[in-house]
């Protein structure tokens, strides 16, 4: 169960809050006065054609570009306030997923755990509790027979699923994920969807790049569409 | 193509400019290697000598590649913009571009001065040469990674020698190559840091040079040879598994 969605969820009004946000890269702007607000256990879809600003609205979120303007918080805070801080309170799923190759499944899941269990992740050697966690959640995503799997001899779908469920061992409270269907086909797409769609039942928000239609009306609380840097709200 | 006719131009011209491309100068050369290789030739019983002079080399460069493995290690995040910062990176790139700018042989008469003459000079000496390498072959390594996977386990919380270790293990592969590569760089080097008599093969191949013992000598390089083949071996075996 994820920390963010249980034991504080009375304490935080809105899992990620963006108001008036301005950004770009040098002197190009990106994003032009975006607001969004998004509640615990949210499904946000973002869509709009390439080159429209989506990847660069969930770096802004990730707390990885800071904007030139506006406020970002999450959970209640500024997360460019007082310097940028990544703190594991967000999971995100890049277009490539981001795993480490060459490495097992649980190794991947473990390693969310990194920057809480420092001595843990760079000995190798992890609590009997830890790896209970983790094969329990692989278990729940449907990979609980590849844990011990090279990442990079899996399929798309199953990478990706190593990805939220290393999501979910980090027990981030928002998981942002950058196209995460898109080369996948119907069948697989809709397993991913179903098992986000588990999550922000406990409580964890969603924000994803989608490109199919279909799918984001299907399994999304809210669509919002990408136009010239802006984000427009659709019904 | 363009990179080997530019090749191709450069080596022609410097070659004409130094002489090579004269017919006398081959000529003149095959009638001295017909020559020297009659003072050629294999000492059977030099080997066990030389196998154990030549296991001390690799002692030596062991003991090099681990200690400038581990310092690389930490220096190279330190080193890397997109893990540190760049007052911190300018100079551990300095720092590390300044040890490979000393010659190893001179790393090596350093340490003679400081411990004394023998293979802990050598060690000693190869430990530091090593770092100046592999630090600079670490942080190209971690400045190659890809920039979405850095992004995730930035997210993730992970910074510093944590985000470092984190990339090394997806580029295990080429990390390993570099590592392997080095030992046998310092193999290479420790044959010759003996020479300032800092131990390993090179001070025996001295000795065997000044006595015109060429039958010595070239037992002995046949032996390094193999050992470093060896290396090669097995570098390859442990790569192809990764």
């Amino acid at each position: 169960m994820n920390v963010y969605a249980t034991e504080y969820k009375e304490d935080y009004g809105k899992a990620v809050e963006l108001i008036d946000v301005e950004a770009g890269y040098k002197d190009i702007p990106v994003l032009k006065n975006v607001n969004l607000s998004v509640d615990l256990g949210r499904k946000i879809a973002i869509m709009g054609r390439s080159g429209t600003g989506k990847t660069t609205l969930l770096k802004v979120i990730a707390g990885l570009l800071k904007p030139w303007r506006g406020e970002v918080k999450i959970f209640d805070e500024d997360i460019y306030l007082n310097g940028r801080r990544l703190d594991g309170k967000i999971a995100y799923i890049p277009q490539n997923i981001g795993l480490i190759g060459g490495e097992t499944v649980l190794y991947n899941v473990l390693m969310a755990k990194a920057s809480r269990k420092p001595v843990n992740f760079l000995t190798g050697i992890w609590d009997k509790e830890d790896i209970r966690r983790a094969k329990e959640i692989l278990d729940s995503v449907g990979l609980g027979d590849k844990i011990l799997e090279r990442v990079d001899r899996l399929s798309g779908g199953e990478g990706q699923r190593v990805a939220i469920a290393r999501a979910m061992f980090q027990e981030a409270g928002v998981i942002l994920a950058d196209e995460p269907v898109s080369n996948l086909d119907f069948d697989t797409a809709e397993k991913i969807l179903e098992i986000l769609t588990k999550l922000s039942e406990e409580g964890v928000s969603i924000i994803a790049i989608m490109h199919d239609r279909h799918l984001a009306v299907k399994y999304f609380d809210e669509i919002y569409v990408m136009e010239d840097g802006s984000l427009v709200r659709r019904a | 193509m363009r990179i080997l006719t530019i090749s191709t131009a450069i080596s022609i011209a410097i070659a004409a400019s130094l002489g090579l491309l004269t017919p006398n100068v081959w000529i003149q050369a095959a009638k001295n290697l017909a020559t020297f290789s009659t003072y050629l030739g294999i000492d059977t019983s030099l080997v066990y000598e030389a196998t154990i002079v030549a296991w001390e080399t690799l002692v030596m460069s062991v003991f090099g590649v681990s200690v400038g493995t581990i310092l690389s290690y930490i220096l190279s995040p330190l080193a890397t913009p997109v893990i540190s910062s760049t007052p911190i990176s300018m100079p551990i790139r300095t720092l590390a571009n300044s040890i490979r700018a000393i010659p190893a042989i001179f790393w090596a008469i350093f340490f003679v001065i400081l411990v004394g003459p023998g293979p802990k000079a050598g060690a000693l000496a190869l430990a530091v040469y090593t770092t100046g390498y592999l630090t600079k072959f670490f942080y190209e390594t971690l400045e190659s990674s890809d920039i979405e996977l850095v992004n995730s386990l930035r997210v993730m919380g992970l910074k510093g020698i944590l985000l470092a270790s984190a990339l090394y293990t997806n580029m295990r592969k080429q990390v390993i190559s570099n590592i392997f590569f080095m030992l046998e760089y310092n193999i290479r080097s420790a044959a010759i840091l003996g020479f300032v008599g800092a131990g390993g093969v090179g001070y025996y191949i001295l000795q065997y040079i000044s006595l015109l013992d060429y039958v010595a000598v070239t037992t002995y390089i046949l032996i390094t040879i193999l050992f470093v083949i060896a290396i090669d071996m097995i570098s390859y075996g442990i790569r192809s598994r990764i």
